[in-house]
């Protein structure tokens, strides 16, 4: 472009200059200034291309109509929160990539509005940001936030970049030093958690995420608790009350009684956390099996092969209690802190 | 007394005599509606949906004015602001569709021909809107025009009765408009 040619005489040559047939276009044009015609010139070469803008940008509306329903887009606001990007939709909504009025970055959480009418789904999502924003603790995600926005009910977290332990297992062998030290920081949270009068009754290594800069933090409270001892949950056994594939992912980590039908108690969320250990040393799961059923039997009766006697380097006091978390009985059960101080004192040997 | 009109149908009068704040008032109205019809249409036809940004333009109308009543003109002044959100709505799903890419995470996923059309027109989109920005500096009337003939997909002679200039006009704009843009376009990306 240029910016020394008045805008008024470009158009005017310009047009001027279509209706014309080609030779007595030349002729205008060159009776015209240089940087006018160049203008003008430049101008009349692209205008060979401008079927590119005639058809609208249909099959991107389509995919707008298609791919995202009812997900928010980038610039868009929930309350005081301004979206990035969508990081994943789930059952219960999507979660968001977004910036607080200070721009800084938070996961937000937004239960679609079809579902806030459910009451079942928006109790679950208020139990997670109740019981979430009651716990400060650097290995529990921080809940900044909640509310209900024209978008539906969202949560406002701190904004966590990195792997789930289920990936991380994924990718191979854990180094036992880093299998240490994220035990430790998975105990810490969970007897925060405990300490702070919740249980998570979810644990499990989708649950907990490895962050960038090393900390381990224990997400998603939606199933959470205040301590009391409670009745039967007839939602621990799955929203479908079937067993489907989804839920024999978290058979793996559900405690023996609870599987009985008793209630959940701050033992059964150790026992979770001692399956998940018991996987990060070894690989293996403790109660794996082929089917549901099989794994249902395993949780009932299969004895517990040491972590040890797969993996030597797994240290003996370590070996000791992830057995004791899995205990079938749950009074035999570590609390979280004592599995936490037995991490920690292995983790640091020489240390206090 | 004048029967009550609907608040959409009062802003429209009040912003094309000239009143901007109405426009600010009517645009997250027209916005959030049109998001509301594409979440309702993706429940009906989720598969190959190759609806037009205008059928989305004049659903929204319909809901909004309630405009059994309302005249040509009306409706022409309500595209010129839902053109303008449209192009929000577009360009955001734009920007949103290639960052998703760009994030990785869901790579070596086969994409069949409207996801790589879709994909070349995120990212034609984009750059588009880059330039008309600029023609907006230069010249808003043809930016505008291409903001109600592309991304509101309105025809000649409605965006002629929305600015309330003659077709002509219209029809050699949007051409200048085009060749401008298409060489504006080209000189980014060389």
């Amino acid at each position: 472009m240029n910016a020394g040619v008045p805008w008024e005489e470009v158009e005017s040559l310009y047009y001027k200059a279509l209706e014309l047939p080609v030779q007595e276009r030349i002729a205008l044009l060159a009776s015209a200034g240089p940087a006018l015609r160049q203008e003008v010139e430049s101008l009349l070469e692209a205008d060979a291309s401008i079927e590119l803008l005639n058809a609208p940008p249909i099959h991107l509306a389509a995919d707008f109509l298609n791919a995202q329903p009812g997900a928010l887009l980038a610039g868009d606001r929930v309350a005081n929160y301004q979206i990035e990007s969508l990081i994943s939709i789930g059952g219960m909504g999507e979660v968001y990539l977004a910036r607080d009025p200070a721009r800084k970055l938070v996961a937000l959480k937004v239960l679609r509005r079809h579902l806030s009418a459910n009451v079942q789904a928006a109790d679950r999502f208020e139990t997670e940001a109740r019981a979430a924003s009651a716990l400060r603790h650097p290995n529990i995600v921080t809940v900044y936030e909640f509310g209900k926005s024209g978008a539906g009910l969202f949560i406002a977290m701190e904004w966590l970049d990195g792997p789930t332990f289920r990936t991380v297992m994924e990718a191979g062998e854990v180094d036992i030093t880093d299998a240490l030290e994220w035990a430790a920081q998975a105990a810490a949270g969970l007897s925060a958690a405990h300490a702070g009068g919740i249980l998570h009754r979810d644990i499990k290594p989708e649950n907990i995420m490895l962050c960038k800069d090393g900390a381990v933090k224990i997400l998603d409270f939606g199933l959470a608790r205040h301590g009391k001892p409670l009745g039967p949950d007839p939602n621990s056994m799955g929203a479908s009350g079937t067993i489907s594939g989804s839920l024999s992912g978290t058979l793996l980590y559900m405690p023996p009684e609870i599987l009985r039908g008793e209630a959940a108690t701050v033992s059964s969320d150790v026992f979770s956390l001692g399956a998940f250990l018991y996987e990060l040393f070894t690989g293996r799961h403790p109660f794996a099996g082929a089917t549901p059923l099989d794994v249902l039997e395993a949780l009932e009766s299969r004895h517990v092969t040491s972590a040890a006697s797969i993996r030597s380097a797994v240290p003996p006091e370590v070996d000791q209690m992830i057995l004791r978390m899995l205990d079938r009985e749950p009074d035999a059960r570590p609390s979280a802190q004592e599995a936490w101080q037995v991490l920690r004192k292995r983790k640091n040997p020489a240390g206090p | 007394m004048d029967p009550p009109k609907s608040a959409v149908t009062s802003l429209l009068a009040a912003w094309s005599k000239g009143d901007p704040a109405a426009l600010d008032e009517l645009m997250p109205l027209v916005y959030s509606e049109l998001h509301r019809i594409a979440r309702r249409l993706w429940n009906k036809h989720q598969q190959g949906n190759t609806l037009q940004p205008t059928a989305l333009i004049n659903e929204a109308y319909l809901k909004l004015a309630h405009a059994e009543n309302t005249t040509f003109q009306d409706r022409c002044h309500f595209f010129a602001v839902a053109s303008t959100a449209m192009r929000q709505v577009l360009v955001n799903h734009a920007k949103s569709r290639l960052s998703a890419k760009r994030g990785g995470g869901n790579a070596d996923v086969p994409l069949d021909e409207l996801q790589r059309a879709a994909d070349q027109e995120a990212t034609d989109i984009v750059s588009l809107n880059q330039a008309l920005e600029a023609l907006e500096t230069l010249d808003p009337r043809k930016s505008k025009i291409v903001e109600m003939r592309y991304f509101g997909g309105l025809s000649i002679e409605e965006t002629a009765e929305a600015l309330g200039v003659s077709i002509a006009t219209v029809n050699r704009e949007w051409r200048l408009a085009r060749s401008w843009l298409i060489r504006e376009m080209r000189g980014e990306s060389s």
